[in-house]
């Protein structure tokens, strides 16, 4: 059963490594709303917190401060009933299990039954037909992340979390990735989180493009992203698909530019 | 195969070359006579070695399922009560087979008992050790997948990290079974009924050179057999081993774990004396090693006793140790500047190094004699094989973009050694040292035990068959603290040094 899309909040959600004086400050204290069913792609510099801030929402990191509702519920409560699920940036398959063995593994952590038919539905779905058997390192990496991605959506989560799930692939392949799977959720509306450097792939992807700045992570740039669904190779070349990537790059070097003066002139 | 097959032939020819020449000043027996032996002796050999395998067997199954738990526990528990569980396990280890022998023999009358928990004992610390670094090797990655389905450390345990630790399971299980043939043939000497650890005694005790080293050729095949059949099935379980097993030990964060372990480990020792109603006699309790060492008339001269045989005992260790690792780690470099000897030493490095010290102690005592040069060849050829395999395979993990580096510069191979091989093979190295310590004290206690009559290995054996249970009982508590601080010094001297070389190696 796929689970209603959520509205994601986090309230003055802050994080900080260390205390005292050696103390480093990830992430500054935020307040958003994701809405239900969209898709937000978080864009900053390498280093600068964003994937903490995707970690604290799934719970897998502590916030210091604040707190983050999923549907008004806690992460933990909707990890436990398998409701969101979370793509690393690596594939993370499990070496000893088979393409099949990895995606049928979130139904048994997320205590549900097995379903041999999903589990086929959705290998056949990512384009792996005929790999069911094969083992993680007899495959391609974009075949291992068609494979975690899989894996992420056969407990049909109505929450997705993307940690830079295409970085440690070729650019050909990425584009390839990212035409091809997002359809898969953005069909059943989930509420999708992506965590990218690529501005790129943030408007390839998303409905509103957050811009963090450099560690520690504030919002410096809210841009929604009006483009027609499906989104097709050709849109890169487009006028307005290069004017978001414009507008969005030029936040990204405004908020470096903001970290890099000194703090009392800010 | 042709070139090893021509070398083994070879070898034996040495062998049989040398036992001719030396025949009349040294016991040695060639591999004609031997073979002779062991066929005329074929049916009571085959008999015995039944005996101990079935104890070593039963010994290694018991050893890896307490190791399995204890790891489990380890895991589960925060890392103060791991640390706790590992001194405990450490501790255990350092016990000296010689001694913890004639006291289990006390303690369990005649029978298996002895044979099967010394062949426990021997394995489960270095299975304990494989399994808990592998346990806790699982990337961070694959457990934050399993905690994304908002599961706990169990479900870790059981669908990551219990798959991920089994290469380190065969790693284990490949010095575990040598060394629970180890533990068997010792709790056999100590008035074992049948087995093969009682011909080793009756062949060394007439001087029979043919028997002792057809017992020796039978015990160190049987070894290395068991080393490879591991081997194979890991291959077969797609588990190859990885190259370092034993990881730098983590930090103690303070003097709480070593006294919880020092508190845990006397109330169990006193428990299990009392629960099973032990008659203190020669079940000594912590307050009769106390009185005995400290508080009774004669402790002075108890404690002078114990220290001249410590001190007899390190004069022979410790230069065997030291020599053991330095020929380990320089034969390691030597070979790694010829790439083509590396190929051939490796696989005859790893198989000599499963052969348990005692099928070799009796051999270099019959050939080198029984004075403290024998003793410490003896120790040192214990270290010596781990610690080559050890230092071969941690200069093989050199990282290939550094040597290409070397290489575009057109380095030296010397300079290559240094700067890169040397570096990348000192985790390997530390790892390998601390093991040898026990293995150190265990190869000079057998030897004084078995040949030379000095030191504690001897005095161990003399107060077994005179019933002098608190002499025994304190000389193995000394012993055994003894290597627990000098495993605990090298430890803290590996972590100084890697944090400089290899700080990526520190938990």
């Amino acid at each position: 059963m796929a689970e209603a899309p959520p509205e994601v909040t986090c309230q003055g959600l802050a994080r900080t490594y260390g205390a005292g004086p050696d103390a480093v400050e990830a992430v500054r204290p935020l307040t958003l709303t994701f809405a239900a069913g969209q898709t937000t792609a978080l864009v900053g510099p390498s280093g600068c917190g964003k994937s903490t801030l995707l970690r604290m929402i799934a719970g897998l990191e502590e916030p210091s401060a604040g707190s983050v509702g999923i549907g008004g519920q806690p992460p933990l409560a909707v990890r436990r009933r398998g409701g969101l699920s979370v793509a690393f940036q690596e594939a993370a398959l499990l070496p000893w299990r088979t393409v099949e063995g990895n995606v049928a593994l979130a139904l048994r952590l997320a205590r549900r039954p097995a379903d041999p038919a999903a589990v086929a539905g959705l290998i056949r779905l990512v384009g792996l037909e005929g790999f069911e058997r094969r083992r993680p390192a007899e495959l391609s990496g974009g075949m291992r992340q068609r494979a975690a991605i899989a894996r992420c959506l056969v407990t049909a989560p109505g929450l997705l979390l993307l940690d830079e799930p295409f970085g440690s692939v070729d650019e050909l392949t990425r584009l390839r990735l990212n035409l091809d799977l997002p359809r898969l959720w953005q069909e059943r509306g989930t509420t999708t989180i992506l965590v990218t450097h690529s501005v790129s792939e943030a408007v390839l992807l998303s409905d509103r493009v957050l811009v963090l700045s450099p560690r520690p992570a504030a919002v410096v740039a809210d841009i929604p992203v009006r483009l027609p669904r499906p989104r097709r190779a050709a849109m890169v070349r487009e006028t307005r698909f290069l004017d978001l990537v414009d507008e969005i790059a030029a936040g990204l070097s405004e908020g470096g530019a903001a970290a890099d003066r000194p703090l009392a002139a800010q | 195969m042709s070139g090893r097959l021509l070398v083994g032939l070879l070898l034996l020819l040495l062998w049989e070359m040398a036992a001719r020449t030396l025949a009349g000043t040294h016991l040695l027996a060639g591999p004609v006579d031997v073979a002779g032996w062991l066929f005329q002796h074929r049916g009571l050999v085959g008999r015995a070695l039944a005996v101990t395998a079935g104890e070593a067997a039963l010994g290694l199954l018991l050893g890896t399922l307490a190791a399995v738990l204890l790891a489990a526990l380890a895991v589960l528990a925060p890392r103060r009560v791991a640390a706790v569980i590992s001194l405990l396990m450490l501790f255990l280890f350092c016990l000296p087979l010689v001694a913890t022998g004639p006291l289990l023999r006390v303690l369990w009358g005649p029978g298996l008992g002895p044979q099967v928990t010394l062949a426990a004992l021997a394995v489960t610390f270095t299975s304990y050790l494989a399994l808990l670094v592998g346990l806790r090797a699982a990337p961070p990655v694959w457990l934050d997948l399993v905690r994304s389905y908002g599961r706990g450390r169990l479900s870790e345990l059981w669908h990551v990290r219990a798959r991920g630790a089994l290469p380190y399971v065969m790693a284990g299980l490949q010095i575990a079974a040598p060394a629970a043939f180890l533990g068997a043939l010792v709790g056999e000497f100590t008035g074992a009924e049948r087995g093969l650890g009682l011909l080793v005694i009756r062949a060394l005790r007439e001087l029979d050179a043919p028997a002792t080293w057809g017992l020796a050729t039978v015990a160190a095949g049987v070894t290395v057999a068991a080393h490879a059949a591991i081997a194979a099935v890991g291959r077969r379980l797609q588990a190859e081993p990885p190259l370092i097993l034993a990881a730098a030990p983590g930090r103690l964060e303070g003097p709480l774990p070593v006294l919880a372990a020092l508190a845990l480990g006397l109330f169990l020792w006193a428990g299990a004396m009392e629960a099973a109603g032990l008659s203190p006699f020669f079940a000594k309790r912590p307050w009769d090693v106390w009185a005995f060492l400290f508080t009774d008339p004669e402790a002075m001269a108890h404690r002078a006793e114990l220290a001249l045989a410590l001190a007899q005992t390190l004069r022979v260790a410790v230069p065997g140790y030291l020599a053991g690792l330095l020929a380990g780690a320089g034969l390691a470099a030597l070979v790694i500047l010829a790439p083509r000897a590396e190929a051939a030493v490796l696989p005859v490095a790893v198989a000599l190094r499963a052969i348990p010290i005692v099928t070799t102690a009796p051999l270099l005592v019959l050939a080198l004699g029984r004075g403290p040069a024998g003793t410490v060849t003896i120790v040192a050829v214990m270290i010596f094989f781990p610690t080559l395999v050890a230092c071969l395979q941690g200069m093989r993990q050199t990282p290939r973009a550094v040597l290409d580096l070397f290489e575009s510069h057109a380095a030296g191979r010397g300079a290559r050694l240094l700067h890169a091989q040397l570096p990348a093979m000192l985790p390997a190295f530390f790892a390998s040292a601390r093991m040898a310590v026990p293995a150190a004290i265990l190869a000079a206690t057998t030897a004084e035990w078995l040949a030379t009559g000095t030191g504690l290995g001897a005095l161990m054996a003399v107060t077994a068959s005179t019933s002098a249970y608190g002499m025994l009982w304190s000389a193995t508590l000394v012993i055994a603290l003894a290597a627990c601080l000098a495993w605990g010094a090298l430890g803290l001297l590996e972590r100084a040094v890697l944090s400089r070389t290899a700080a990526e190696q520190l938990a």
